[in-house]
């Protein structure tokens, strides 16, 4: 065989295992949450039991003010938790594609991407890249007293360089870019009817719980609270903000026990924990349900804007950079209790038009019932 | 004949002992031997080992996840499925699988 056949066999096997990777990109995502999903359960709810505990000194600048040393501990160590969430999800991501050696670029990346203020969708693609990369470079023909070397220093050291390189000047840049932008264009609009402000900002909060979007709206809110309280006055600007955070959570935990048709019995078991999220002003409570069925996005939508519009025609207030019932003394009360149920009814009557049944999933005997096979001999 | 299977899903706590109950009970009804790994959350737990590759027909995947360690299983027959259908539709795979094994025989 020539050398340039041989060549050429090897460039599309190359060709293939990028297509491959691309191909099992759903695999390799479910790999890194499968390991990220500890992480932010941990985190979360220490942090939810800190925030709570601390009811009363929920500062504006929305993090947890220690009162006292138990729920300094409490709030320092939850806080390190939800901090590695997006780190954990590249570098496992990374490992499901190129395995060990991936694990390091992709920590490296993906706390990267939280720097540069990429987010999640960052250190999503930061541990892809890593993957990508990691995997190629393992293929480079070393001699064999560096072969050794190559899984513990080459490989991580040059992919981390690479994919660290790209993140920083790359998605990095745009990234934040748009999420300034986005920002400028909130507080622009500030001056606009308060009921549209609050449609909108509601909104958002619902559209990724959690997500790049929803922390736009929830930062500038922050951003707002401190600068009003610090004035004096009550911040309107965050009431939808505040209270949207807690829609989805709290409708869909409620939803699962008087719409028991619409869910199966895992997320029926898990709707008292969506509840509690709710109610410590955690919208991430709502994220299992919603990746099940996604016609949730455009309902926690929905919901959140009907919720934040009808706060902004109320004048409903939040001086706290935080969402949720605890968070409750210190907004107008009344109205932002009255905001949350008419978000919370619409959500239900969304679901119960327009979400499917739970298909419960029972044994199905039929031996000759049609399944999907991938035989390879 | 003997079948062997792998299954693991994201969350690693629930879809994973389904699958495996479902498909060793399909099997056992079918008076197959089967053997089940799951690699759930909590790590792998009933492992292969390479005697029972080396006794076995097939190898049946979850295709969810990625599966550790498959390069144990590189000189048998795999079979890749959805780990919902191993939990709904197990006797129409284990019977599926097994008309194909006969079939190659």
């Amino acid at each position: 065989m020539n050398i340039y056949t041989k060549k050429g066999n090897e460039i599309m096997k190359q060709e293939s295992e990028v297509i491959s990777i691309l191909k099992n990109v759903r695999q390799h995502l479910m790999g890194g949450v499968s390991y990220m999903i500890p992480v932010v359960v941990t985190g979360g709810i220490l942090y939810a039991i800190a925030t709570m505990l601390s009811m009363n000194s929920v500062t504006t600048s929305g993090s947890v003010e220690a009162s006292n040393i138990f729920i300094d501990v409490l709030s320092q160590i939850g806080g390190v938790g939800l901090g590695m969430m997006v780190p954990v999800l590249s570098a496992f991501i990374a490992m499901s594609i190129a395995d060990r050696p991936g694990i390091a670029p992709g920590l490296i990346c993906g706390q990267l991407a939280v720097n540069v203020g990429s987010g999640f969708i960052g250190g999503v693609i930061a541990g892809l890249l890593c993957g990508i990369v990691a995997q190629y470079l393992k293929r480079v023909p070393l001699p064999k007293s560096m072969q050794s070397l190559k899984s513990i220093m080459i490989v991580p050291i040059f992919t981390s360089l690479i994919v660290g390189t790209i993140t920083i000047c790359i998605v990095g840049s745009p990234c934040a870019w748009l999420l300034d932008a986005l920002t400028a264009w909130l507080t622009s609009m500030s001056g606009a009817s308060a009921i549209l402000v609050g449609a909108i900002t509601g909104a958002m909060i619902g559209s990724d719980l959690g997500g790049p979007i929803n922390k736009v709206a929830y930062s500038t809110g922050v951003a707002v609270v401190g600068t009003t309280v610090l004035a004096g006055e009550n911040c309107a600007f965050m009431g939808p903000i505040s209270l949207a955070i807690c829609v989805p959570p709290l409708a869909l935990g409620i939803e699962t026990f008087i719409l028991k048709k619409k869910f199966t019995q895992e997320e029926k078991d898990a709707g008292v924990g969506a509840i509690a999220m709710g109610v410590c002003g955690i919208s991430e409570g709502a994220i299992s349900y919603t990746t099940a069925s996604p016609i949730l996005i455009p309902i926690n939508m929905i919901a959140c804007a009907a919720g934040g519009a009808l706060a902004g025609a109320l004048g409903t207030y939040s001086n706290a950079g935080w969402g949720g019932l605890v968070v409750l003394p210190v907004t107008s009360g009344l109205t932002y209790l009255l905001s949350i149920v008419v978000g919370i009814a619409v959500h239900a009557v969304l679901v119960m038009f327009l979400k499917k049944d739970a298909v419960e999933e029972v044994v199905d005997n039929d031996e000759d019932a049609d399944v999907d096979l991938d035989i390879e001999f | 004949m003997k079948f062997l299977a792998v299954t693991a899903c994201p969350s690693g706590v629930a879809h994973t002992y389904m699958a495996a109950e479902a498909l060793a009970k399909a099997c056992k009804e079918k008076g197959i031997e089967c053997k089940v790994e799951t690699q759930g959350s909590i790590g792998i737990e009933n492992e292969i080992t390479a005697e029972d590759v080396a006794s076995a027909d097939c190898i049946i995947l979850t295709k969810d996840m990625p599966i550790k360690n498959e390069e144990r299983f590189a000189n048998i027959p795999k079979v890749r499925i959805a780990i919902s259908d191993a939990v709904k539709k197990a006797p129409a795979i284990v019977n599926k699988v097994e008309k194909a094994m006969l079939a190659k025989k």
